[in-house]
């Protein structure tokens, strides 16, 4: 085992990677911005590196200081969370030349599988179902034929994109032609490589997706579905687990598939597949995700397997000590994202400084964050500050623990969103399970 | 806020497992990273040279090697090398002068000061010559200047543009006298290059100084440089000690040059091999 481990992000995930390492007797080193200073992650930590200024780019995107603070306190491992560099194969790549493991795939795996178009490819050739669509679609006059073929709605998606950007929806061909030319302008300007394609649209369709565990022996286990359909502007607010929608038999048929799919790219350690699932029940392949998520929890709880920590001994080269055999789904779990915004004011991000923190208990109840009583809430990085998990029997008693949980968050100071989530709760089609990746979008 | 030490470190054993990874100490392998000069920001080798040598965040030019320019602005796969067997002797047998060329050689990987040979600059045939850092700063002993004669007198021959890349720190003072005459040798070897009617286009990469700068590296129909690039005859401290002034900011740097029309223009390297292929195509012989 790694008796150092540096934790290249901050907040909640960076607290909660921390907290494993320490069950685990690893010393951990933490990074953090100048911002940050004040940060839970920092005083958690056994070490502690400031490796810039506020700006992401120039502190926890920045490699070389990352690096360097590694190899000065000896850290032998490096977890990079969700976000920031997690998904970075260069950066992957800097870990192995310097001799520390980046806890996460090998670096060509997430080239592949960040590249969504070479991925699909190789999800086809795995006999994954994807969604019917095109290659990459050069020109406007392909784009168009193309889009013939796949037939309306369509939706125009970057190569390069990820986290919900670069998406663009094309209801008939009246409106192709000028989205096709936004949607590949957008993508330059956003992720400097311009590459689109197409994609058919299902709509309505739920978001479902695999967990995965993959060892360096060769041992791939699948930790059942999570469904993520609550988004707002394709960010993820509610998951839960399991989905109300996957009957046994269509959740083995998934595993199935997502263990195939796993192997056939020569996956390593934690990571997400992700899905889109009709309401007929079928599956389709969006893309994968090479890193830990942010509602990793939720399978934790069903699950009863720590994630983060069986993704540091997978790095340090352990077995997975289960089978797909061993895996049970036990009762319900959902996840509320804790967001520092205001639903009411068209989601404005809020900061500052927390005057009162009153964080929920009882049993199977579990509150993820970096806040603590007079923290203040920084302007500058993601507005996620907690993520509140509970754990029941069954949905419906899981849905009131989380009703009753949410009524005892109170956090003072800054704005957040936790109205929002009771009202998505208590929302009749939500309780019938009976809800799509529109469900948002349809509430205004 | 938070005070340190308000958390206790848990009493917990590092969980056991059978493979040691402890053995196993995170270091950054020395070629890795550069650190950039002008603004000292820590760069990765690998990107530094896809990036053309060209520091990403203040586009400080590096120097580069002959081979890695030629490499950098000709079409693939197109130069052929000229002259590469001639090698420096210790002529007036200077002291030491062997192994310093040992050792520039091993240094540069080049047999001499300067790479010349034919190729092509988006799609037009050019003789091209240069000159190279790592070998003893580019100086110029007769090998040089031969070579460099050589290369014209080729071009002058088959009726062919030259492009010259200079970075250079003057004559070579091991082969003394020898070393200046190849400023004469060279000019006249230009100069009949240029009667014929063809074009020399020189690129003035830093540094550029000494006999070069005094003979070949300023006759070119069409001076350009590399941004930042210094461009002298003696150097500042000389200067300032003979003159007992102190000198302007920003002095023999291109940019001064420019302002004063010794240097056409100063282009980036990203955008030099269009800009060669542009002049190139303006100045194309009729046939």
């Amino acid at each position: 085992m790694f008796s150092k481990m540096l934790v290249a992000n901050r907040g909640e995930i960076a607290v909660r990677i921390i907290r494993a390492c320490k069950e685990m007797g690893v010393s951990t080193v933490a990074v953090f911005s100048e911002a940050d200073r004040d940060a839970l992650h920092v005083s958690l930590a056994d070490e502690s590196i400031c490796i810039g200024p506020a700006a992401v780019q120039e502190s926890y995107l920045n490699m070389t200081s990352i690096i360097s603070a590694a190899v000065m306190t000896g850290a032998q491992a490096i977890h990079p969370g969700y976000g920031l560099l997690s998904e970075n194969a260069r950066f992957a790549d800097l870990c192995e030349k310097c001799n520390i493991v980046f806890i996460g795939p090998p670096a060509d795996v997430i080239t592949r599988m960040g590249d969504k178009d070479a991925a699909r490819q190789a999800m086809e050739e795995a006999g994954v179902p994807v969604i019917p669509g095109s290659g990459i679609v050069s020109g406007v006059i392909e784009a168009k034929e193309e889009a013939e073929r796949i037939g309306y709605p369509l939706i125009i998606k970057a190569r390069s994109g990820g986290g919900g950007r670069g998406i663009r929806v094309v209801e008939d061909s009246a409106g192709f032609e000028n989205a096709f030319m936004i949607a590949a302008a957008e993508a330059q300007g956003a992720f400097g490589d311009g590459a689109v394609y197409l994609e058919k649209y299902l709509s309505p369709a739920k978001h479902i997706e695999m967990q995965m565990l993959c060892d360096h022996h060769g041992n791939v286990v699948c930790l059942g579905e999570r469904e993520c359909s609550i988004q707002r502007k394709n960010q993820k607010l509610l998951e839960e687990s399991p989905s109300p929608a996957v009957t046994p038999e269509v959740r083995e048929r998934m595993t199935k598939v997502s263990v195939k799919a796993a192997r056939a790219v020569k996956y390593r350690n934690a990571g997400t597949i992700e899905y889109l699932f009709d309401k007929d029940g079928n599956f389709y392949f969006m893309e994968m995700n090479t890193r830990l998520q942010v509602e990793h929890t939720v399978t934790e709880k069903v699950t009863g397997i720590d994630l983060v920590k069986w993704q540091i001994r997978i790095a340090a080269g352990l077995e997975l000590a289960f089978s797909q055999e061993d895996i049970g789904i036990k009762g319900h779990a959902i996840e509320c994202r804790i967001n520092s915004e205001n639903p009411s004011l068209n989601f404005r991000p809020s900061s500052g400084k927390v005057s009162l923190l009153h964080i929920p208990g009882g049993p199977w109840v579990r509150f993820d964050t970096a806040l603590y009583q007079d923290y203040v809430v920084p302007p500058f990085y993601d507005s996620m500050i907690g993520k509140l998990i509970v754990h029941a029997p069954t949905r419906e008693e899981a849905i009131r623990k989380m009703q009753a949980a949410l009524c005892e968050l109170v956090i003072e100071g800054v704005d957040h969103n936790s109205e929002l989530q009771m009202e998505i709760l208590s929302d009749e089609d939500f309780s019938a399970g009976n809800y799509y990746t529109d469900f948002m979008a349809k509430r205004g | 806020m938070l005070e340190k030490g308000l958390f206790k470190k848990p009493n917990n054993p590092l969980e056991i497992h059978e493979k040691a990874v402890d053995a196993q100490q995170p270091s950054i392998p020395e070629e890795m990273c550069v650190s950039c000069p002008s603004c000292k920001e820590t760069l990765f080798a690998n990107e530094l040279e896809e990036n053309l040598s060209v520091c990403h965040s203040c586009g400080h030019h590096f120097r580069i090697g002959a081979r890695q320019r030629i490499d950098i602005m000709l079409d693939p796969d197109t130069f052929t090398e000229f002259y590469g067997h001639m090698v420096s002797t210790n002529i007036l047998r200077f002291p030491e002068y062997e192994k310093k060329l040992q050792k520039a050689a091993d240094a540069s990987g080049e047999k001499e000061a300067v790479v010349c040979g034919t190729g092509r600059i988006g799609g037009f045939s050019v003789a091209v010559f240069a000159m190279d850092h790592l070998f003893m700063m580019g100086s110029m002993g007769t090998v040089v200047g031969e070579k460099i004669t050589r290369i014209f007198e080729y071009a002058t021959e088959n009726r062919l543009p030259v492009v010259g890349f200079t970075v250079s720190g003057g004559a070579r003072m091991q082969e003394g006298i020898l070393s200046l005459m190849q400023m004469a040798k060279t000019s006249a070897a230009v100069k009949r290059h240029s009667d014929a009617g063809n074009l020399y286009i020189t690129v003035l990469t830093d540094p550029t100084s000494g006999g070069v700068t005094a003979s070949f590296a300023m006759e070119g129909d069409v001076i350009v440089s590399e941004p930042k690039a210094f461009i002298g005859f003696a150097g500042p401290v000389v200067i300032e000690q003979t003159m007992r002034q102190k000198l302007p900011e920003g002095f023999q740097r291109a940019e001064l040059l420019l302002e004063k029309g010794f240097v056409d223009d100063i282009v980036k390297r990203r955008d030099l091999k269009a800009y060669l292929a542009r002049l190139l195509d303006l100045h194309r012989r009729g046939t």
